[in-house]
């Protein structure tokens, strides 16, 4: 269509200000504001200090990684409430391969790797070829995880190798230059493997979401399936992809998981899956699908970690302020949400409606 | 005869029918392993009749009488997941009002009720107003029911610990105990009680237009706006309704143990729920329901959990047979499924019409 050429060259104010991008703006501005509050009042007490601002990101590594395939899902229209019992189904089995029968973790870890992406692509086919809503797809693989999980073991196993040990001993010290030498700045403030894959995943997934045809299909699905079906697009590959994308994302949280306790336990992380997704809500991604972004994610994660960080220095209050927290955001940010679809509706509408009344 | 056929065949495709004979089925397993499992007792002393059957009716109550409010939730196409949380709060404010001298005196002792009805009531209202909550963001302001129900989830159990400072009371008041541990009529209590809530419920929705209105918003909001029906209002009746019956389980849940446990309370009930109503046939897509179907529901899934129980395997692995049921009900649900069916059935009656 000729008149839309020139919306392509948009200016690049108006090109930042797509609604799209607003939800994520504000999670951003309301973490620089929650982190500005805590330096003023806490700053005295190490609120600013690097280490801090690192432990925020390391915290909560397991769920930000599983919030990368999450983000995805989500844009798809989907949901997975597997992800949490599938990262937990992980530790078990690297934990009852490692301790009880004596296989080395990578031999486990590969295990793990081909039942959580196996079970994800297992319910990505049930999704599209039985067309069962997603939320009930996933609730079986979740219950499946969890029990073969306590069929596994009802205690924690813990983990003790070489190679385990090394994993998550492994740490890079932020150093600074004094004096013709390298000294680790104080407070001791270091990256760790979690930390590390945490913002590995975070770029992948930026990468798969932008420079793939497989990240533009799956934005194609979520913004209208039927449409995409119609375009020709590989609709039922990229669903199924994505789940299984999302099921190796959980191995992954698991193993992070796992290097951060160094046990497995059939209970661990129960809930999970809603701290995942409320991550990637907190960040902007719309869960009828078809919006969300990577970056809003990894922010989302950041604001999940600051609150409860501002309850610890705080010391008086009650950890589950933490949680009354966080549900408080989620309705904050679902509302802003919903303004915003309503205001761009409204805005296509208007656009839709005038050529029309010209013509008339 | 004709006529024969066609109410042979919709007793085939009833959902309830499925559900009933999975019931049957697992108990007939449960009979063959231990033909001791139907026995049932009386006991004089408590006044109450005992048996695995009994148990099953009493320990899935609490599921039941949410799952009614589920179902009338899951036909408007929508799904609560602040049920569980609710029980939750529902059991630390009904603690709250038992033990309020440790509120103020911190020595325990000979403790102060506060009147009997407040210990009942508050609990139902202050859930009934966060049922209101999660109706409110849904049909005002038009929020999808799983992440508005998803913010309740989240920081419901966080106000219960608020609500009692992240304390366990534990209360030894016979009034409040009669809820969950009392009798009546040789049954337990909260056998009772989901009777009389099933009860009620149904003639609720099936007696009056309501269930009907409920059906038509599930199917299509916006001709049912269009024909009259105002969806906001039923929505927010409906979810209200949901979270005053969980406040009930949550009264029971906490009258059984006597206590609150704000961590472990209504755990996972929000699933248990949604499958007991996907069991008996309801469609996650919204729609028809069928409230006697939830209540078999309920039961098939208590039924499992006594058996893992009563045979010794490991209580956990329960979880492995629900996920078996869920697979087997979606596989039988969905859609292409069902039409290659439904095919294979015409085909038979097409067969059976040529031989005739």
């Amino acid at each position: 269509m000729p008149e839309r050429i020139p919306e392509r060259r948009q200016s690049l104010a108006s090109r930042l200000l797509k609604p799209q991008f607003v939800m994520v703006y504000a999670t951003v501005g309301i973490f620089i504001l929650i982190y500005i509050y805590g330096a003023i009042r806490f700053g005295s007490i190490g609120f600013t200090t690097l280490r801090t601002f690192v432990n925020m990101f390391k915290d909560n590594a397991y769920y930000g990684i599983s919030a990368v395939g999450m983000t995805m899902v989500l844009i798809t229209g989907g949901i997975d409430l597997s992800v949490a019992s599938v990262a937990c189904l992980t530790g078990m089995i690297v934990a009852y391969g490692t301790s009880v029968l004596g296989y080395h973790p990578a031999v486990c870890m590969l295990a793990a790797l081909v039942v959580g992406v196996g079970l994800g692509l297992l319910q990505g086919a049930a999704i599209y070829y039985l067309d069962v809503p997603p939320f009930i797809t996933t609730l079986a693989g979740n219950f499946l995880a969890r029990g073969v999980c306590s069929l596994i073991s009802r205690e924690s196993i813990s983990v003790s190798h070489p190679m385990i040990d090394a994993l998550a001993g492994w740490k890079w010290y932020f150093k600074k230059y004094v004096d013709g030498e390298w000294v680790k700045i104080k407070p001791i403030a270091f990256i760790n493997v979690n930390l590390l894959v945490f913002l590995l995943m975070i770029v992948i997934g930026t990468f798969i979401l932008h420079r793939t045809k497989f990240g533009r299909n799956i934005y194609a699905i979520g913004g209208n399936e039927q449409s995409a079906k119609l375009m020709g697009l590989p609709v039922g590959r990229t669903k199924i992809l994505v789940y299984g994308f999302n099921g190796f994302c959980s191995v992954l949280a698991g193993l992070a998981y796992l290097l951060e306790v160094k046990s497995g336990w059939n209970l661990a992380l129960n809930g999970g899956e809603l701290e995942a997704i409320s991550c990637a809500v907190i960040g902007g991604t719309l869960l009828t699908g078809g919006v969300g972004y990577m970056i809003g994610t990894l922010f989302g994660v950041l604001l999940k970690s600051v609150i409860p960080a501002l309850i610890t220095f705080n010391g008086t209050l009650l950890s589950w302020w933490g949680k009354i927290a966080t549900g408080g955001l989620l309705a904050l940010f679902i509302v802003i949400q919903r303004i915003v679809v309503t205001m761009s509706e409204r805005k296509k509408d208007s656009k839709k409606k005038q050529p029309q009344g010209e013509a008339g | 005869m004709k006529k024969k056929n066609v109410s042979l065949s919709g007793i085939m495709q009833s959902k309830i029918t499925w559900a009933v004979v999975a019931e049957l089925l697992i108990l007939l397993v449960c009979f063959l392993i231990r033909p001791d499992f139907f026995s049932i007792k009386y006991q004089p002393a408590t006044g109450m009749l005992y048996g695995s059957l009994i148990d099953i009716l009493n320990r899935s109550a609490e599921i039941t009488i949410i799952s009614m409010g589920m179902t009338l939730v899951i036909a408007l196409g929508g799904t609560d997941l602040s049920v569980g949380s609710l029980v939750a709060l529902s059991g630390a404010l009904a603690l709250k009002f038992l033990r309020w001298d440790v509120l103020i005196y911190n020595t325990p002792g000979d403790y102060t009720v506060k009147p009997f009805i407040l210990v009942i009531l508050v609990p139902l209202a202050v859930c009934t107003l966060m049922g209101l909550f999660n109706g409110f963001m849904i049909s005002r302001i038009g929020m999808q029911p799983i992440i508005a129900t998803l913010i309740l989830m989240v920081c419901g159990r966080g106000i219960a610990q608020i609500v009692t400072n992240g304390k366990q009371f534990t209360t030894l008041y016979s009034p409040f105990r009669v809820i969950g541990q009392g009798s009546f009529l040789f049954l337990p209590m909260p056998v009772i009680i989901s009777i009389i809530v099933v009860a009620a419920v149904s003639i609720f929705v099936r007696k009056t237009a309501f269930g009907t209105m409920v059906e038509s918003v599930g199917i299509n909001p916006s001709a049912s706006r269009l024909s009259g029906i105002d969806s906001r209002r039923i929505i927010m009746i409906v979810f209200a309704l949901t979270a005053f019956l969980s406040a009930i389980a949550g009264l029971i849940t906490a009258s059984r143990v006597m206590s609150n446990d704000s961590n472990n309370f209504g755990i996972n009930f929000e699933m248990d729920a949604i499958l007991a109503v996907v069991i008996g046939g309801t469609n996650m897509a919204g729609g028809k329901f069928s409230l006697a179907g939830t209540v078999i529901g309920s039961i098939i899934i208590r039924t499992i959990v006594t058996f893992v129980y009563y045979f010794g395997i490991v209580s956990e692995a329960t979880m492995a047979f629900k996920a078996l049921i869920i697979i087997v009900v979606i596989v039988l649900q969905s859609e292409p499924v069902r039409k290659r069916m439904s095919k294979m059935g015409k085909k038979r009656m097409k067969g059976g019409a040529v031989h005739a």
